[in-house]
């Protein structure tokens, strides 16, 4: 461990300024991070945009020779990846919430600004791993959603689809991190008087969209687990002839698919709810309601991915359920879109490009809502599943939903992130381009759709009648291609000369207009004290409401004054920058690639400096998880320090996570053929181990409440105790799985073997990262300074490992305990 | 961030001060004699005949228990905030619901398409 970084005495007048290339690799300032996020979505927005160029070029005429099959299936699943994964998400979440959640709540960073960093640079990692197969033989060229048995080593061999299924499981972790983030910042950074239903509507969405994130990607982390298990270690989690069904990829893919969807439209929506209120100059229209129709939808949104599997075969019964659920969520969806409309409704409009964009996203998002209501009816689905109709509806829900969205918060939120104003002339034609490029692109594709064309087809036959339309989309692609040409140029004009903006150019209603354009590193000299929702609005005009507002009619909005954004008077203690974030990224990036090319030393020299950097992390200041040497600097709202919020949110994703492999143990061991089944199960010896956990968790409480009344010899001693009994208890299981494995048990045997051996093997895994990290506490409590008020550092481990016990109850009961019932 | 800190404390006004009452050292260990009774039980529960038709719901039951003791003893949900509680219980909910729908799905998947 490094001396201590000295904590940073703010200066520069803005976040931009200073630090040079080194600055803004070690940055933790949620600006910066924000910005690299940008840089890097864009990127990959006009790298997914020519992919989609190639693909209608390929589809211009039958029987076209543009690209080759292989290629054209190489297109589609990277233009489907990087949009969804690489481009709109880290949009709408690595930028716009990024930058704006503290700002809009009135706080000076995130909750944890050096795992923010490291959120990006691990998602930059995962990026490069779906791209690097370019260098190995070729893309992974399966679709985006991968579907197995296609994804098995027997049809796609090769590194490709290796570096597919890490890259996802890598830029997932790197999602769940920055989504984990958020939901701790909106729970307890809020300044005094935001109360949850003060917050600007955009904070509702990330605020929900974080839950959805951290309880839906645990399923495709364990589907994608599984299938690199199939991949590498020869067990056969998807393969049809050992007993086993594809179906299950399906559904823990589809598990996390449908949320997904909302993971991406609910920040759309936010960012809607922003910018139509401000250019109709009227509060948004039902707050409540918005808010709590966001809630609805997250929540039902967990219980419709079967939708996306009519087709195979799943019953009438789960069929129809699937069905009412998933037109459920019109409802509240459709709360929204009225709301929006009744927003706009007898307000002052500015037209402005943002609002324009605004507007489009209403209509086209309605109009893919539509078409969804259509293919949730079970029957109706069969016709349209696979075939263009779905192409053409999903892209008016991720184009027409979420990037039209995007691009009305990019000309929104540009000023605010430049301090330069984008030309609105170029905007208005970059959005005439879109809207005919879009639906010129789109529409017609319902009807080729419904014509027979099937989706994921590289050419066709010339007889079939689909030429016409297929030749108007391909021009129409061409001119969406043109729109975001227009943008890029336009964004390169403003910085290099675009007009100054000032802070608040659009008379803006959230506090982020209330600070400098660009924000000050500490985003605020004083915390906002906010007295009601639109904060901003309120400074500005008192509490008159609407009617107040509209007679500010013309003219250009008050500005913040001088004596607002005059620097503190003192200087304001800012997180240190750290190097740990980007170097534990890298070697996530070096032990994946030793791991796909089969190179173990490789592996190791990579997981090494994961590990390394991630206790360097831990202990960078003296508190466990600490943000800054500033003893004061952990935020904390009312007793509930944020480090404790942070781990209760990753217990409860990991909830999902261990639901997701138990599901699968007992779904298999039903399909179990050959092989030695449940009854080799031994009770009287994992009774013991059992025994020995659970007494590990009193020793835990106990280890706690004694550090709590500063008492560090005992603490030692129960810590101490608590590692041993956990050391006991691994022995045990050391010893159960040789002793399996000499029985001709192993992950390779049977379904039984391999869904027991990963349950068991990830709770065993998760017990030895307990006890390494109650092993750091003990040594670290030999320091100087361990005392009670490091206590909180104890607790946080507790937690983790009372949680790994509380599987544990369940594993051994629904494992050991039992295992004469019958599996699903 | 000294002053992020004194002022996000105005919000939560429910909240107990910084340090949260935690049991002593007596309800902990009336936990853990109360964890092993009840994992008695459950071993016993697997090597009584008598007992096979109502294994499922009855070891169920028991292992809710010892779920729910250490959760709210000794990781003090009872005495913590009540925000960390919901955001335990939600995705637990989620997860079970995953579970059973999981196992319904595919029990039809095994009788119908097998
Ligand atoms: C520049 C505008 C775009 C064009 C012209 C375009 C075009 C296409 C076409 C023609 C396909 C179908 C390929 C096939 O099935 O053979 C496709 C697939 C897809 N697109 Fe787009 N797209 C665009 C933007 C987007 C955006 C912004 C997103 C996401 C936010 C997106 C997500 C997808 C996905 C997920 C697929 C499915 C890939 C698969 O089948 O595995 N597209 N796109
Ligand atoms: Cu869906």
């Amino acid at each position: 461990m490094a001396a201590h970084p000295k904590p940073l005495h703010v200066e520069p007048a803005n976040y931009l300024q200073g630090g040079g290339v080194i600055g803004w690799l070690t940055t933790v300032d949620h600006k910066r991070i924000a910005v690299l996020y940008g840089v890097s979505a864009l990127l990959f927005l006009g790298l997914g945009g020519l992919e989609a160029m190639a693909i209608r070029i390929q589809l211009w005429a039958p029987g076209e020779h543009f690209i080759s099959a292989r290629a054209y299936n190489e297109l589609f699943t990277m233009h489907g990846t990087s949009m969804l994964f690489l481009a709109v998400m880290p949009l709408l979440l690595g930028t716009f919430a990024n930058f704006m959640l503290p700002l809009q709540i009135g706080a000076r960073d995130v909750a944890f600004p050096r795992i923010n960093a490291l959120s990006f640079w691990v998602s930059l990692m995962g990026a490069i791993l779906l791209h690097l197969g370019w260098f190995f033989g070729g893309l992974p060229d399966a679709g985006w959603f991968g579907y197995a048995n296609l994804t098995e080593r027997m049809y796609s061999p090769g590194l490709p689809l290796d570096f597919w299924t890490l890259g996802l499981i890598v830029a997932g972790a790197s999602t769940i991190l920055a989504t984990l983030n958020f939901l701790v910042t909106l729970i307890t950074m809020r300044a005094p008087g935001m109360s949850y239903m003060r917050m600007p509507m955009f904070c509702w969405a990330i605020m929900i969209t974080s839950i959805l994130v951290l309880l839906a990607f645990p399923p495709l982390t364990v589907g994608l687990i599984f299938l690199l298990m199939d991949r590498f270690f020869g067990t056969h989690f998807y393969i049809v002839s050992a007993g086993a069904t594809p179906i299950l990829w399906q559904h823990l893919f589809w598990l996390f698919g449908h949320p997904e969807v909302y993971i991406i439209a609910l920040p759309a929506f936010g960012v809607i709810s922003e910018v139509v209120p401000t250019f109709s100059r009227k509060p948004l229209f039902g707050y409540p309601m918005m808010a709590y129709s966001i809630c609805l939808i997250a929540f039902l949104s967990y219980g419709v991915w079967g939708h996306h599997m009519f087709a195979t075969g799943m019953g009438p019964v789960a069929d129809a359920a699937f069905a009412v659920t998933s037109m459920l969520i019109a409802i509240p969806t459709g709360i929204k879109i009225f709301s929006w409309i009744a927003t706009v409704w007898g307000g002052s409009l500015r037209m402005t490009t943002s609002f324009y964009f605004a507007l489009g996203m209403i209509l086209e998002f309605t109009f893919g809502g539509l078409s969804g209501i259509m293919h949730a009816s079970a029957p109706i689905d069969l016709q349209q599943t696979d075939s263009y109709f779905v192409v053409a509806h999903f892209h008016y829900v991720l184009f027409g939903g979420a990037v039209f969205a995007i691009l009305a918060g990019i000309f929104y939120w540009w000023p605010k992130v430049t301090g330069k104003m984008l030309s609105e002339r170029l905007g208005k034609l970059q959005f005439w381009l879109t809207i005919i490029g879009f639906n010129g692109t789109f529409f017609p594709m319902h009807f080729l759709g419904m014509w027979g064309m099937p989706r994921r087809i590289y050419t066709y036959g010339a007889g079939l009648g689909w030429t016409h339309l297929n030749q108007l989309e391909t021009v129409c692609a061409m001119i969406l291609g043109l729109a975001f040409l227009v943008m890029y140029i336009n964004m390169v004009w403003s910085i290099a000369n675009g007009e100054k903006a000032p802070p608040d150019p659009w008379d803006g209603r959230s506090l982020e207009w209330s600070v400098a354009s660009p924000p000050p590193v500490y985003n605020f000299a004083r915390i906002p004290e906010v007295r009601g929702r639109d904060a901003w609005w309120i400074v500005k005009y008192g509490r008159t409401g609407s009617r107040g507002l509209a007679a500010y009619m013309s003219g250009k909005p008050p500005q913040p004054s001088a004596a607002d954004l005059a620097p503190p008077a003192e200087p304001i203690h800012m997180p240190a920058p750290s190097i740990f974030p980007l170097i534990l990224s890298i070697g996530v990036l070096v032990a994946s690639l030793g791991v796909i090319i089969g190179e173990w030393r490789i592996v190791i020299l990579g997981a090494v400096t994961l590990v390394v950097a991630a206790i360097a992390m831990g202990f960078e200041y003296p508190t466990f998880g600490q943000e800054s040497h500033d003893p004061m600097a952990a935020p904390s709202s009312g007793g509930t320090d944020v480090r404790k919020v942070g781990i209760w949110s990753f217990i409860g994703s990991e909830c999902l996570f261990f639901a997701s492999l138990i599901a699968t143990y007992i779904i298999y061991k039903g399909r179990n053929i050959g092989g030695p089944g449940a009854e080799i199960l031994e009770i009287p010896l994992t009774s013991f181990s059992t025994f020995a956990l659970l007494m590990s968790s009193l020793a835990m409480v106990l280890a706690l409440a004694a550090i709590q009344r500063n008492d560090r010899t005992w603490m030692r001693v129960w810590l101490g105790t608590t590692i041993g009994l956990g050391l006991v208890f691994l022995g045990v299981e050391a010893y159960e799985f040789t002793h399996f494995y000499h029985e001709g048990l192993s992950l390779q045997t049977d379904l039984f073997g391999q869904s027991f051996f990963t349950l068991v093997g990830f709770h065993g895994a998760h017990v030895s990262i307990g006890v390494l990290w109650l092993a750091t506490l003990w040594f670290a409590s030999f320091g100087e300074k361990f005392d009670g008020s490091r206590s909180l550092s104890v607790e946080l481990a507790g937690l983790y490992w009372h949680f790994v016990d509380i599987v544990w109850v369940i594993i051994f009961t629904l494992v050991y305990l039992m295992q004469q019932v019958k599996g699903a | 961030m000294s002053e992020a800190t004194q002022t996000a404390g105005a919000i939560a006004t429910h909240d107990h001060a910084d340090q949260p009452h935690h049991p002593g050292a007596g309800i902990y260990l009336i936990v853990a004699l109360f964890l092993c009774v009840l994992t008695a039980m459950e071993i016993t529960v697997f090597y009584v005949p008598a007992l096979k038709t109502v294994i499922v719901p009855v070891l169920l039951v028991l292992a809710a228990a010892k779920f729910a003791l250490i959760a709210m003893f000794f990781m003090h949900l009872k005495y913590d905030s009540w925000t960390l509680s919901g955001i335990f219980i939600f995705p637990l909910f989620i997860a079970a619901f995953m579970l059973a729908s999981l196992m319904m799905l595919f029990a039809y998947l095994a009788h119908h398409l097998a």
